[in-house]
């Protein structure tokens, strides 16, 4: 009973407006906003032009404000990841391959295709060291995470050498890999382990205690190594090949955890971020695809791909998570700035520090003004800002219909200005909708014959635009030819029209051939999916 | 058994002295509703042919204000007087011949001294004995009657027509009307009151166009008349020299001679003046209590309030259906408005907002010729009787058919309706899923001139025990621009079938289970399927859920529903299938087909044979869920309706409803209904123990009944029971009148129920009458005598 009631209580009413809407657009399946999606497509794109030739390699300083070094051709330039502006260029004899920043920021080690391996002091502008023992060219050098005077690099002579910084020297070469040697990584939490990938499908992760030069462990990926990446932890290493990344357990035996083959083609390099400062930690990939995919290894699954107009060669994340940079192969740089709440609240904190110092003083002050009369206008306006409070009852008031122009126009049966009206607007749907409602009201026709001459070029420029479009044509492309029937003689001839009448004829034409060519292919599918279903 | 969905718009309704009630004219009784809630008190019933005229007893003192009394005419010939608080009959009048409309001047002139011996009505009556077909008689006649004789003396006469007309009073008591055609006929009441031989003058009043309403200022010689093209005609001071008083005669001849502008003929009348605003015609004329205003509507739907001096306008716009009447109540604050689709709205009156509405059951859409037939505008749902029907204006009502009471209204197409405009979107199908959780709609918007022209299909879904739909899917052509043929819900999962005259089904589901979030779960395309192309034209899930039947024009095709695999094909039928239906849980499916020649067919799907036909034409189809029983509702043919033999059997009705069991092509019981076309019947099983059979006719009148038992005792729909709780407890009720009584009859109640239960066991009408509010109870003597009626045991000789 009491149910009943209630139902009888909000009953209908009969007095309601109801405006033109578009018809609604099919909701997307999967829901587009995850947090990771929402994360890593937060970061605003920056892109840096006018690098000559391919970016092979990207580098972030781990000392704030995590400026970065981008190789490209026979230059590594330094940038201000503030402002993605260069601040300095270093410049080889060779196209330079890898950069390595140490782990203080202040030096920074590349390698050239020539062989050498060179150490510059960010602030200056020649070689500290040039360390020559390659015979052939180096593939990659890299600074141990926290050991300041050791170096590791490899080359093409399939030779990893661990250096001697300070006198320049080998101090051990380490031989197993059969082919070029193309990639490698220091473990984050030991400086003497590191691990080197190469092109005879193979991982070999060395430790430098160890004097007689033999790898202490194995791992083959069955695919040349394009890129290797210790994970945080360091107990796991990821690597890519071919078209794969591949997640590996060290500690376990070199065991496979995941493998993601979402690319398309070969993957260049690899990198791992954080999303946030507390957040997870993920595994970013790049490749020839022009993909940039994010792995989440502990679920193995992409939480997020993105597509980059170009080749990707290099990717970097800066240590704070604040800047991406992703490179091109011709050449481009895309970086990425996210806006750092953080700091800025940090900083807002500290302002209303300072401020609240003269705050007492300034209350005083707002309590004598306070005193409003009458004879003020802003007494009227009193408490007319005021927000309400958590446990205030707020009581709402019904909103009406909003009508638009065309909605007022409709209520007012001015069919043809609520026509014009909504093709000034440039909304499509919206168009479409207002025509929908005209033919409801048998109006459509009567419209057309009346429309001026401008508000017919309005409508004729529209119907050239829309009526290929699939969701409008079957209304849209009666319509036209309606038109045309009825106004051909106020359409003929006309200088104005011509251009819109030749657009709309190709845009037919090109129609008609789109659908030929699907019956086409449809008519290659169907016996084979006749065949299929037998 | 029980009937309801009367129309409650056949005559005016009208309020209560303390305007807490309203009478409504519902077919034969006369209902009598709450207006603080709207739901339904009580009913006065006696009469036995639809009642035409309902007349309070207006109060001449605010003490008798409670007085419930009222005059009801109706067209089985007889007046009755009626107490309506009880509700009581007070007394009958025969009439003997129907009567249309009925007024009684001095009720409202001499209220002070109401004497029932010289109480006179002015009656509108149709002459039975003159009705031959053909015949130019003039049938309708306005009589004079002597309500305190029971006898019409023929000899009092005032008018004939060709057709009985409805008679206006002033709301003064002093002159009364009618119109017919172009003209208003009126004649002043004669102030001696009863004496026989003052009779009535007359005038008459010219207009060139047909005159559609016409109302009486309350306090001056004010007519206002509505014609068909919308305009609103004001006479002012008419009848001067005519109608005049003896008194007054003077000062009249002296204005003869005076120039009348817009006069007509010579009318007597002193000025004429046209207001008009209404596009179509007025069917509503009605001055305010206090000749200020004139509210005037019609089809447009809008109600006009014009203010009498100025002329000024102010306007109730978009009512969504053409007015009927417009009634204003003793409560200045308080006043009704009664459209075409069965809808009496409530306003609060300065401001005219719809405060509340009394729904009854809608009437059907018109729809346009090439849908007629093939459309289903009504669904059941079985487990709780409430029906499912498409409306005119773009909705689907949910109406309880036990109950007898609208419960909401479902907008299925946003557009405002303007009645009487030409159809362009149509609603033509509704689906309700078993548990009645999942409606299923189809709209078509119709192309102007091969423009536009969109079918779309909406998936609705309702919460849990709460009967409000809230749209879920829209699917925008489903079928390309082919139209939908019809829907089919599945009997256990949410999934549903819609097939297409362009000759595919389609197959949806909702994916809900998926996303377990209730928000967002939408219906989606599970499979598409087709057979030769043929126009798919019916569906139907069997009662596992495991084979769906489509028919593809003339055969019928077995599929699994979930792999949507072709299964089998049934043979051919002559002629294409419309309907069909799973017989239960057995193996029988029945196919019926309409055009060009009738058929009913039982199949037998596991031998995959025919197993027997008729040649009738099937409007509905609908079978049990847990036996094997179905019923359908045929068209009886006419030339087997008018043959001799049969006329007496048929009586007018056209068609019939039939109850088979299984396989047996022998119906188990056959009833004969009227307006069988465009009527549609289910099972209603709310309980497993009864199993109900619901018939809705073509013009949405219904009836369920029990289709096991012969049990023809008729129970109106209503349970007054419990319907009266939210009566509003004025400070001027019975209660602060009688103050002491209602203890006493608590008492003297107890004292019955005490006393009655070892005797009586099945009928004690007057206990009922103690439960709801004490406004409602009888005057202490009518209680007396029940209560004494029922101690004493009744002979069943005398009832048999």
């Amino acid at each position: 009973m009491e149910e009943e009631l209630r139902v009888r209580l909000n009953d209908h009413q009969p007095s309601k407006i109801f405006p033109v809407k578009p018809k609604s657009t099919p909701k997307p399946l999967s829901k587009p906003e995850t947090p990771d999606s929402r994360y890593w497509s937060s970061f605003k794109p920056h892109s840096i032009p006018n690098l000559v030739s391919s970016v092979s390699a990207v580098a972030f300083s781990p000392i704030h404000p995590h400026s970065f070094a981008v190789a490209h051709s026979t230059t590594v330039s330094l940038f201000s990841s503030n402002t993605l502006a260069p601040s300095r260029r270093f410049s080889f004899k060779d196209v330079v391959s890898s950069v390595s920043f140490r782990s203080d920021g202040a030096l920074l080690a590349a390698s050239d295709l020539s062989g050498t391996v060179q150490v510059f002091d960010v602030k200056e502008r020649m070689a500290l060291r040039s360390l020559r023992s390659h015979k052939a060219a180096a593939r990659f050098v890299k600074y141990p995470v926290h050991d300041k005077l050791h170096l590791v690099s490899g080359g093409d002579d399939g030779v990893v050498k661990y250096w001697d910084v300070a006198g320049g020297t080998v101090i051990s070469d380490l031989i197993g890999h059969k082919d070029y040697v193309r990639c490698g990584d220091c473990s984050p939490v030991n400086d003497s382990m590191f691990a080197t990938g190469a092109y005879d499908h193979t991982i070999k992760v060395w430790d430098a205690r160890v004097g007689n030069s033999k790898w202490i462990a194995e791992i083959n990926h069955g695919a040349p190594v394009e890129d290797i990446v210790y994970l945080p932890s360091g107990g796991m290493i990821a690597t890519a090949g071919l078209n794969s990344v591949k997640v590996w357990d060290l500690i376990g035996g070199g065991r496979m955890v995941c493998s993601m083959e979402s690319h398309n083609k070969t993957v260049t390099c690899l990198s791992v971020g954080r999303m946030g400062l507390e957040g997870e930690n993920r595994l970013v990939s790049v490749a020839l695809d022009g993909y940039m995919k994010v792995f989440d290894y502990g679920r193995g699954k992409v939480t997020y791909s993105m597509r980059f107009p170009a080749s990707l060669m290099s990717v970097g994340l800066s240590p704070d998570s604040s800047v991406r940079v992703v490179g091109g192969s011709n050449g481009m740089v895309f970086a990425g700035k996210k806006k750092n709440k953080a700091r800025d609240e940090e900083e807002k904190k500290k302002a209303s520090v300072v401020t609240s110092f003269w705050s007492v003083k300034s209350e005083v002050d707002e309590s004598r003004r306070r005193a409003l009369r009458p004879s003020y206008f802003r007494y009227f306006q009193r408490g007319q800002s005021e927000k309400p409070s958590k446990d205030d009852y707020l009581v709402k008031e019904s909103k009406g219909v909003k009508l638009t122009r065309h909605d007022k126009l409709l209520k007012k049966f001015r069919h043809k200005e609520a026509l014009v009206s909504v093709l000034e607007e440039k909304k499509p749907a919206d168009v479409v909708a207002v025509m929908e409602e005209l033919v409801a009201r048998r109006k459509i026709v009567k419209c057309v014959s009346n429309l001026e001459e401008g508000e017919l070029g309005l409508l004729l420029s529209f119907l050239q635009r829309y009526c290929t479009v699939e969701r409008y044509s079957k209304l849209l492309m009666a319509l036209t030819k309606k038109v045309l029937e009825t106004r051909g003689e106020d359409i003929n001839g006309k200088e104005e029209f011509k251009g819109i009448l030749r657009n709309l004829k190709r845009e037919v034409n090109q129609e008609i051939k789109i659908q030929q060519s699907l019956l086409e292919i449809q008519g290659v599918i169907a016996p084979l999916m006749r065949i299929a279903g037998r | 058994m029980i009937r309801g969905g009367r129309s409650y718009v056949t005559s005016p309704p009208s309020f209560s002295n303390d305007a807490k009630k309203l009478l409504v004219c519902t077919g034969n009784n006369v209902s009598v509703f709450s207006a603080a809630t709207g739901l339904q008190i009580t009913s006065l019933e006696g009469h036995t042919a639809p009642v035409t005229t309902l007349i309070v007893v207006p109060a001449s003192s605010a003490a008798q204000k409670i007085l419930c009394y009222c005059w009801t005419a109706s067209l089985d010939g007889t007046i009755r007087h009626w107490d309506f608080s009880g509700p009581e009959l007070l007394k009958t009048v025969d009439a003997q011949v129907p009567i249309y409309s009925m007024v009684i001047p001095c009720l409202l002139s001499e209220p002070q001294q109401l004497d029932s011996s010289k109480l006179v009505a002015y009656v509108s009556v149709e002459d039975t004995s003159l009705v031959k077909e053909g015949s130019k008689e003039l049938r309708g006649h306005i009589r004079r009657f002597n309500l305190a004789k029971e006898r019409l003396p023929r000899g009092d006469t005032l008018k004939e027509t060709e057709e009985p007309k409805s008679i206006v009073i002033s709301p003064s008591g002093e002159f009364f009307g009618i119109r017919h055609k172009c003209k208003i006929h009126v004649w002043g009441v004669p102030s001696g009151g009863g004496s026989r031989n003052a009779l009535a003058k007359k005038m008459t009043l010219h207009h060139t166009k047909v005159i559609n309403a016409f109302a009486f200022h309350p306090t001056e010689r004010i007519i206002a008349a509505g014609d068909v093209t919308g305009r609103v005609l004001i006479w002012r001071s008419f009848g001067n020299r005519k109608l005049a008083l003896a008194s007054q005669k003077k000062n009249a001849r002296s204005m003869v001679d005076l120039d009348n502008p817009g006069v007509r003929d010579g009318d007597d009348a002193e000025s004429c003046t046209t207001w008009h605003w209404h596009s179509a015609e007025v069917n509503v004329l009605n001055f305010s209590s206090d000749g200020a205003y004139l509210y005037s509507g019609g089809r447009e739907g809008v109600l006009v309030v014009w203010q009498l001096v100025t002329g000024k306008k102010k306007f109730l716009p978009r009512i969504g259906s053409p007015l009927l009447y417009f009634i204003w109540s003793p409560e200045p604050t308080l006043s009704s408005v009664v459209c075409a689709d069965n809808q009496i709205h409530l306003l609060k009156m300065p401001s005219m907002e719809i405060s509340r509405t009394i729904s009854g059951i809608k009437p059907p859409p018109s729809l346009p010729k090439m849908y007629e037939g093939l459309s289903s505008t009504v669904a059941f749902d079985r487990s709780s009787g409430i029906a499912a029907l498409c409306t005119e204006n773009y909705c689907v009502q949910l109406y309880n058919l036990l109950n007898d009471r609208g419960i909401s209204e479902v907008q299925v197409c946003e557009r405002n309706h303007q009645p009487g405009d030409e159809i362009t979107v149509v609603v033509t199908a509704v689906a309700l899923s078993l548990d009645g959780s999942v409606m299923s709609t189809t709209e078509v918007k119709l192309p102007e001139d091969g423009i536009g022209g969109l079918v779309s299909l909406k998936f609705w879904e309702s919460e849990p025990d709460n009967k409000t739909f809230t749209l879920s899917t829209i699917v925008y052509e489903p079928h390309k621009d082919a139209g939908v043929s019809a829907i089919a819900f599945h009997p256990t999962r949410s999934m549903a079938v819609s097939t297409s005259f362009g000759g595919d089904f389609k197959i949806w589901v909702c994916n809900s289970d998926k996303s377990q979030t209730e928000k967002d779960s939408s219906w989606i395309c599970h499979a598409v399927g087709s057979y030769k192309k043929k126009p798919m034209t019916a569906a139907a899930f069997s009662g596992d859920g495991t084979v769906l039947a489509v028919a593809a024009e003339n055969v019928i095709t077995l599929w699994n529903p979930v792999k949507n695999m072709l299964l089998s094909v049934l043979g051919v039928t002559l002629t294409p299938i419309t309907k069909l239906c799973f017989v239960g849980k057995s193996e029988f499916l029945v196919a019926a087909s309409n055009f060009p020649k009738p058929e009913l067919s039982v199949w037998n799907t596991s031998k995959l044979s025919l197993s027997w036909s008729y040649g009738l034409r099937i409007e509905a189809v609908t079978s049990a869920v847990d036996s094997s029983t179905f019923a359908v509702l045929a068209l009886v043919p006419k030339t087997f309706r008018k043959s001799k033999s049969k006329k007496n059997i048929f009586r007018g009705r056209d068609g019939a409803i039939l109850l088979f069991n299984g396989s047996d092509p022998k119906p188990v019981s056959i009833w004969t209904v009227m307006k069988a076309q465009g009527g549609s019947i289910s099972f209603l099983e709310g309980d497993k123990s009864q199993l109900r059979l619901a018939f809705v006719n073509g013009s949405h009148e219904y009836v369920v009944f029990d289709p096991s038992s012969d049990d023809t005792h008729e129970r109106s729909a209503i349970d007054y029971e419990g319907l009266v709780g939210e009566e509003e407890t004025g400070d001027f009720g019975y209660t602060s009148l009688y103050g002491q009584l209602p203890d006493y009859d608590k008492k003297r109640k107890e004292d019955a129920e005490s006393l009655a239960t070892p005797f009586i066991s099945s009928e004690r009408p007057w206990e009922t009458i103690f439960s709801g509010s004490t406004l409602n109870f009888p005057p202490l003597q009518k209680l007396c005598g029940e209560f004494f009626e029922s101690l004493m045991e009744k002979s069943n000789s005398v009832v048999e």
